[in-house]
């Protein structure tokens, strides 16, 4: 059955790609020229991460999501991995279905609302974990927030690993993937896979699968970028024997323990603890409000965690860069160009998370350094 | 030819010569200030007129409060070719920057006891406004107020500590900078001001504000020497206070257009009747240029995303008419879909696709460095 999904999905992306607007030639290279050479990842500047696809404009983590985010000029298009109830990797972001898709008026799973317990909260909905694939790809995604394009909602359905995969591999230029082994701990509560085995080896198994690995820079990486991120460091160590791709610890809000070691936010970014973790990821993913933590809407005083990450050669790539302006400090006059500006320029990071990685394309783009300055040289070399 | 036409020759060769000048200025200076040339005076930068013109809509009233000295400051330091403002009238006849015609929505009014009595209601273009009345307080009595952030969605921490200007402090702020820039008032409400505020010597408030204007040295037609050394644009949604200032000065004026519900409030006109080919025909005898709601230029669905353009660029581009929109806002409840909530989209679609030749902005910062990185890939 997933071959099916394959080739269908093929076939209808080829298709997508024929009505979008990216360059004609190259794309006639791609599917004819077997020697032909894509237009390589960039690694000159920071990386433009598009997160969940171009959801600013587009229903999150969606194969339309993604084309955009492609067309728009993303680095890497960024998802969420989950699994349905039939053991299928998913990009779906929340365990719950409520909140993007239309399982609220679908009357034939109106019996399936349940409570859980995620992370330490009760959660009540329709989980995706009581869902088999089929099933979810009856349903349809809707944008997330009311304040954003309404007019493709109900267009589109809910893509698997592979397929988001395949959209990366299509495109005609090299597009490195982003993908999260999701809530781990609770995935692997209610997802049994035969064999023995669970969700992380069906992640890698599936990049795996596509020909990912290769050590970060190395020539295999080059050809199909790829960072596996995830708050659970315990998953990130666990596959760190399958897997020689680069992976990034990510990092919540201060409050919140990791899921599945139960440790402080103030352990894991302490010096001890990354140089701990260096052994196993390249980079860390902290919430930027951590990283320069806000009173009253304007940012407060940096701390030191961007120093200690670069002083241990990790990378660091904070989420989440949204143009709307309740997202926005006022230090940034409602600009989010003034945004990017300050955490590229002034705080130094190695990349971003942006909901609008067009955006963050034209920034970049406009202002690019001369061709002559020197690169910009990050991580260790290959 | 139309004006336009001649105005892009102009401009670009006025582009060459500030790129030269600024070029000189280059490489005489070091470090963080340059040094003035030897010998010659202390020119100051000109107006830029290679592009179209980025006007501080109230100031850059999007991080500070609106029509403030502070607004108009931060607006010059980032980069504005004009700063525009509202012009009304004291009771005592005095000329200030303000933009409504009560107190309530921008200054702490509302915290003064000893006005408290004077809370009203009269007809502000054929509609009951209740408030404080800015006509009903003399100059000394205004500048007890302070002015606060319009929106609560921007910046309130500025709130309560600037005052309202007067429109020759707003002169003193343009004329002060170090480089050339240009002023945008408008004869704002003119009848209902006219209504209640008298002048001894029998002037009106349109006389009274072209003689502010003509005390502090502005004349002369669009582009020329004059013009460019005091650059000015009189803005007004009054064809009738337009057509009396066209009498005592040849000042480049523009005409303010509504929404296409709104009537003139002089001469009770429709849109569709001075939109037409006739009245503009008309006008143009007396403006350089028009300033459109953004919206009835590209009219929106309600499903906020936009539709075919109009023609009202073609038509006033035809009559060497220039076109400035109003008003360009970050904030993503201001921007249509199109756009992805990126300003400078709407930016690009505006200067790029529609072509229109300046615009009214809350954000001057963020139109500057639009323009600015823009014009480097051209």
């Amino acid at each position: 059955m997933v071959s099916l999904w394959h080739t269908s999905f093929i076939v209808l992306v080829l298709l997508f790609l024929g009505g979008s607007h990216a360059n004609p030639a190259a794309r006639r290279h791609g599917q004819l020229d077997v020697n032909h050479k894509k237009q390589p990842l960039q690694t000159s500047r920071p990386y433009n991460i598009a997160h969940r696809g171009s959801n600013g404009e587009i229903p999150e983590e969606t194969a339309a999501a993604y084309l955009r985010a492609i067309e728009e000029g993303a680095d890497f298009i960024e998802t969420d991995i989950l699994a349905s109830k039939d053991g299928h990797l998913i990009c779906f972001h929340d365990v719950i279905l409520d909140a993007t898709t239309d399982i609220a008026n679908r009357t034939e799973f109106a019996g399936r609302k349940r409570t859980y317990d995620v992370q330490g909260f009760k959660l009540t909905g329709w989980f995706i974990v009581d869902f088999t694939l089929r099933e979810l790809k009856s349903l349809r995604v809707k944008q997330r927030y009311n304040f954003r394009d309404q007019q493709y909602n109900w267009k589109y359905n809910i893509l698997t690993f592979d397929e988001f995969i395949l959209i990366a591999l299509h495109a005609d230029r090299v597009v490195g993937i982003y993908p999260e082994i999701k809530n781990p701990i609770f995935i692997n509560q209610h997802v049994k896979w035969s064999g023995g085995k669970k969700f992380e080896d069906k992640f890698v198994g599936t990049l795996l699968k596509y020909g990912y690995k290769g050590k970060y820079m190395s020539k295999d990486w080059l050809k199909k970028p790829l960072f596996i991120q995830s708050f659970a460091p315990t998953s990130l160590i666990y596959i760190s024997n399958m897997t020689n791709a680069p992976k990034l610890l990510l990092i919540y809000d201060t409050t919140v323990p990791t899921q599945d070691t139960n440790q402080s936010y103030y352990e894991i970014t302490s010096n001890g603890y990354l140089a701990f973790i260096r052994k196993y990821v390249i980079g860390i993913g902290p919430w930027k409000d951590t990283i320069i933590p806000p009173k009253n809407n304007h940012l407060g005083l940096a701390t030191d965690l961007v120093a200690r990450a670069h002083a241990l050669n990790l990378q660091v790539h904070p989420y989440t860069f949204r143009n709307e302006n309740s997202y926005l400090h006022f230090n940034f006059h409602q600009d989010p160009y003034a945004e990017y500006e300050y955490w590229l320029r002034e705080i130094g990071v190695d990349a971003l998370f942006t909901d609008f990685t067009g955006s963050l394309h034209k920034y970049l783009e406009w202002t690019a350094p001369h061709q002559n300055k020197e690169k910009k040289c990050r991580g260790p070399p290959a | 030819l139309p004006v336009r036409l001649t105005c892009v020759c102009v401009r670009a060769c006025a582009g060459v010569v500030v790129a030269a000048a600024l070029l000189v200025l280059g490489c005489a200076s070091s470090g963080a200030t340059a040094r003035p040339l030897v010998g010659a005076a202390a020119a100051k930068q000109p107006l830029q007129t290679s592009r179209p013109y980025n006007i501080a809509h109230r100031g850059s009233n999007g991080e500070l409060p609106e029509e403030t000295a502070a607004a108009y400051m931060r607006a010059v330091d980032e980069g504005a070719d004009f700063i525009e403002a509202d012009i009304v009238a004291t009771k005592d006849g005095h000329l200030v920057c303000f933009h409504d015609v009560t107190l309530d929505d921008t200054t702490d009014v509302a915290d003064h006891k000893e006005f408290a009595a004077r809370r009203r209601t009269l007809q502000v273009q054929w509609a009951n406004v209740t408030g404080y009345f800015i006509t009903d307080f003399t100059l000394a009595e205004l500048k007890t107020l302070r002015v606060k952030q319009r929106w609560s969605f921007r910046d309130k921490s500025h709130d309560g500590i600037s005052p309202i200007i007067t429109f020759d402090e707003f002169i003193d702020i343009a004329l002060n900078a170090k480089r050339v820039v240009g002023i945008y008032p408008e004869m704002k409400s003119p009848v209902f001001i006219n209504q209640h505020v008298k002048w001894a010597d029998g002037k009106k408030y349109e006389d009274k504000f072209i003689a502010t204007l003509k005390k502090y040295g502005y004349g002369g037609k669009y582009m020329t020497k004059r013009w460019t050394e005091r650059p000015v644009f009189i803005q007004s949604f009054a064809p009738t206070s337009l057509i009396y200032a066209a009498d005592l000065t040849d000042s480049p004026k523009v005409f303010l257009i509504d929404d296409v519900t709104v009537r003139t409030e002089d001469t009770d006109q429709s849109y569709e009747e001075i939109t037409s080919d006739e009245y503009l025909d008309y006008m143009r005898e007396y403006v350089v240029g028009i300033g459109p709601w953004k919206d009835t230029v590209v009219p929106p669905t309600r499903d906020n995303t936009l539709t075919t353009p109009t023609d009202m660029v073609a038509m006033a581009h035809a009559r060497g008419l220039q076109v400035h929109p109003y008003t360009y806002r970050n904030e993503n409840r201001f921007l249509h879909y199109n756009f992805r909530q990126d300003p400078y989209a709407e930016y690009d679609y505006w200067l790029n696709d529609v072509g229109v030749d300046g615009l009214f902005t809350d954000f001057p910062a963020s139109l500057r460095r639009f323009q600015d990185w823009t014009a480097a890939k051209n």
